[in-house]
């Protein structure tokens, strides 16, 4: 009973001050801009410049070509607005320098062809053709994009010729290189031979849904920690952790009501951000579960660490330390080729999977009841290491 | 009175000293850069990326290498494991005499028509010197992503460094220090630049420090210095609002969270708004300054625009600044 009435009041004196409400609007703004500028499929922002030194009727055969097979589609001519600009470029092969010196500023109107892929007909890249090369080559350097020059030769082989920006990787170049050989049909017979094998895939996240767990976690779970430090700094420098030691509620009862508020706090706004995403699909029991434990055991994480230091500043670094080194995971959650096995000690990274189990439709359950369990009991023993040291440095 | 603001810096300084909190301030966007410089040539690595295991030949897995991303796996669980996962990656393992290519099933055709080929040419023994394209280079060694994240990284140093302005004043709340200060010979105004020069000074030194570990060496550092200290000005005003509206560490918390919207959209805002909807950003400082380091950094600023930019961040931050003096005056009070 004495715990509830601390936590009410504890409760109703955040819902005097600033913080409480930023969160909430917080929750909102990031919101409207999952629902408003996060779009749920990506668009392919690839480009690229090219001029066709090759007769005209073989270009519009090419075009068409690929329009009837689904590949490209004619899209509305674009505008560029190209500044004066001096540049040098160098040709890999033979060092040769050019110099390009344009001195006024120009505006041309080319012609747009969206590349697609046949079978899904999504955007894969946009390819702007230009009139002339010395254009193409001006875009290309002023827009930072890759350019090409298309050129037939008398066997009629297309060939091509490259304006690369520098700092590709020798990979990425040799690839260009290997790309383009004079294999014909060997290649067509060898490339038909391949076995391809299709795993069927699994279901996934869209890119709307697949920012959720980082909202979640760095805005909701990882802030108790940050938070319980403030709330607990604040309380001591106004005396009224000393003051609560005289009254007969014992200390742990204090320490889970700035918990309690902390967690009402994180509850409402991951709730705010989560249910007008992912509507009725996902089970609310197991979030909920998931990120009151995880919260728990964030805030005693934040408890222990609070219990070392007098005030604010002298934490500081060993609080900036932990929140940045528990951020280094959303790294691993958005590169999935970065994964090391070291980053998998961090609770962040269990922290984002869970997450990221909850809103799959058929997410791992058991990963996320596992974890629970696992916060559950790391934010328990935190938070007894945290009662004593609060109980011996506290108490009159 | 610079005099004296002086010694209200030297006795900050000594202060943050013996807390280490401005040495953290300075210390962590250096070492996001160290990051930066270290991790951005991988993530510039736009070519294909392919899984291969372990008991394939020495020789497949090099060939493939020099044309792909490839990442080597101990067992055909893990590979499947690895090509099911969110990104674009095709598996080529060892099937019979030949190789088989494996694939999530929702990738874009063109991993596909890569992995395919990429095999065939290994299987047909093909170099990269019978090539018949020809490569032109620009010349240009510094990949646009690593500038974004540098110029992110100023902006959020300037950011840290008003939170170090507002964490000092909020000190000084709580000590009860402010009234004080009303009965010495310092002006209200003083007394603020003097707050102000810790944090002011900090985002200067991280600002430079981190454009040099991420090898911008030969920008224009004169046009570096002059947004760095229009940089020194926006932390000002973030970190003084920020620290005379809290009365608390509560609220200058929240005043930082807060304070991550206006920034993170100024970003957004330049980097994702087509051309005819950059207006929209106009009223940001920080859209400004980060326009102008993004220029900057791409070495494509000029003057002109730059002394644009740096009025618009001066005139902004001012004229909040200015709205703000008679809020200051009272929280100073």
């Amino acid at each position: 009973m004495k715990l509830f009435s601390t936590y009410i009041k504890e409760m109703k004196i955040a819902a005097r001050g600033f913080y409480f409400y930023v969160e909430i609007i917080f929750a909102v703004i990031l919101l409207v801009i999952l629902l408003v500028a996060v779009k749920e499929e990506s668009v392919s922002k690839e480009a690229e410049y090219l001029y066709n030194d090759i007769p005209s009727k073989i270009t519009t055969y090419l075009i068409e070509k690929d329009i009837n097979e689904g590949k490209a589609r004619i899209a509305e001519p674009t505008e560029f607005k190209m500044k004066p600009v001096t540049f040098e470029i160098t040709n890999q092969e033979t060092s040769e320098v050019t110099l390009y010196e344009f001195e006024e500023e120009k505006t041309i109107t080319v012609e747009t062809l969206e590349q697609l892929d046949p079978e899904t007909g999504k955007l894969t890249r946009t390819a702007y053709i230009i009139d002339n090369e010395e254009d193409m080559i001006r875009l290309s350097y002023s827009e930072g994009k890759i350019g090409a020059t298309v050129i037939m030769s008398e066997e009629g082989e297309l060939t091509y010729k490259y304006y690369l920006q520098g700092y590709e990787t020798d990979r990425l170049v040799d690839l260009l290189y290997i790309l383009h050989n004079e294999s014909g049909e060997v290649l067509t017979t060898e490339m038909d031979n391949q076995v391809v094998r299709k795993l069927g895939f699994e279901q996934q996240l869209n890119n709307r849904e697949n920012l959720l767990p980082m909202f979640i976690v760095f805005t909701g779970s990882l802030m108790g920690f940050f938070i319980v430090m403030a709330y607990i700094f604040l309380d001591k420098g106004e005396g009224v952790i000393k003051a609560f030691a005289v009254t007969p509620s014992a200390v742990w009862k204090y320490l889970i009501s700035k918990m309690g508020v902390i967690m009402t706090t994180t509850i409402i706004s991951s709730l705010v951000i989560t249910i007008p995403v992912m509507g009725a699909r996902i089970n609310y029991l197991l979030f909920l579960v998931f990120l009151i434990v995880t919260t728990f055991a964030s805030s005693s994480l934040g408890l222990l660490v609070a219990s070392f230091f007098d005030d604010m500043v002298k934490a500081f670094g060993i609080m900036y330390g932990l929140i940045i080194a528990l951020m280094i995971p959303a790294f691993s959650f958005y590169i999935p080729s970065f994964d090391p096995m070291w980053m998998r000690i961090l609770p962040t990274y269990p922290m984002l999977q869970g997450y990221k189990e909850i809103l799959l439709k058929n997410g791992d359950t058991g990963y996320v009841l596992i974890y629970s369990l696992v916060f559950l009991v790391s934010g328990l023993v935190l938070f007894a290491l945290a009662n004593i040291k609060f109980k011996k440095t506290l108490t009159l | 009175m610079i005099k004296k603001m002086f010694i209200i810096f030297g006795r900050d300084f000594l202060s943050s000293r013996r807390d280490a909190m401005a040495v953290y301030i300075m210390v962590v966007p250096l070492i996001m850069a160290v990051l930066v410089a270290a991790f951005a040539p991988g993530l510039n690595d736009t070519t294909v990326n392919i899984a291969m295991l372990e008991s394939d030949s020495a020789e497949h897995i090099e060939y493939i290498e020099q044309y792909a991303k490839v990442e080597v796996f101990k067992n055909i669980e893990e590979l499947e494991r690895r090509v099911n996962k969110r990104d674009e990656i095709a598996g080529i393992i060892p099937l019979g005499d030949g190789h088989e290519i494996l694939l999530q099933g929702n990738e874009a055709d063109i991993i596909e028509m890569y992995a395919v080929l990429l095999n065939s040419f290994y299987e047909l023994g093909l170099t990269k010197e019978e090539t018949t394209a020809t490569m032109i280079s620009f010349g240009r060694t510094i990949p646009p992503l690593k500038a974004k994240l540098t110029n992110m990284l100023i902006s959020v140093t300037v950011m840290l460094s008003g939170m170090l302005i507002a964490i000092s004043i909020v000190e000084e709340k709580n000590d009860d220090t402010i009234n004080a200060v009303n009965v010495t010979p310092i002006s209200q105004i003083g007394f603020i630049l003097g707050k102000s020069l810790l944090g002011s000074s900090v985002a200067m030194i991280s600002i430079i420090g981190a454009i040099f570990i991420t090898g911008f060496y030969n920008v224009n550092w004169i046009m570096i210095v002059i947004i760095g200290f229009c940089s020194m000005i926006l932390s000002l005003v973030i970190g003084f609002l920020q620290g005379i509206n809290s009365d608390d560490f509560m609220e200058a918390a929240a005043g930082v969270k807060m304070l991550m919207l206006p920034i993170a959209g100024s970003i957004a805002g330049y980097e994702l708004l087509s051309d005819k909807w950059q207006w929209t950003m106009y009223w940001s400082p920080f859209y400004w300054a980060y326009k102008a380091n993004d220029l900057i950094l791409a070495k494509i600023a000029d003057w002109p625009t730059i002394l644009l930019c740096t009025g618009l961040v001066i005139i902004s931050s001012t004229v909040v600044f200015i709205l703000f003096i008679p809020k200051i005056r009272k929280g100073l009070s």
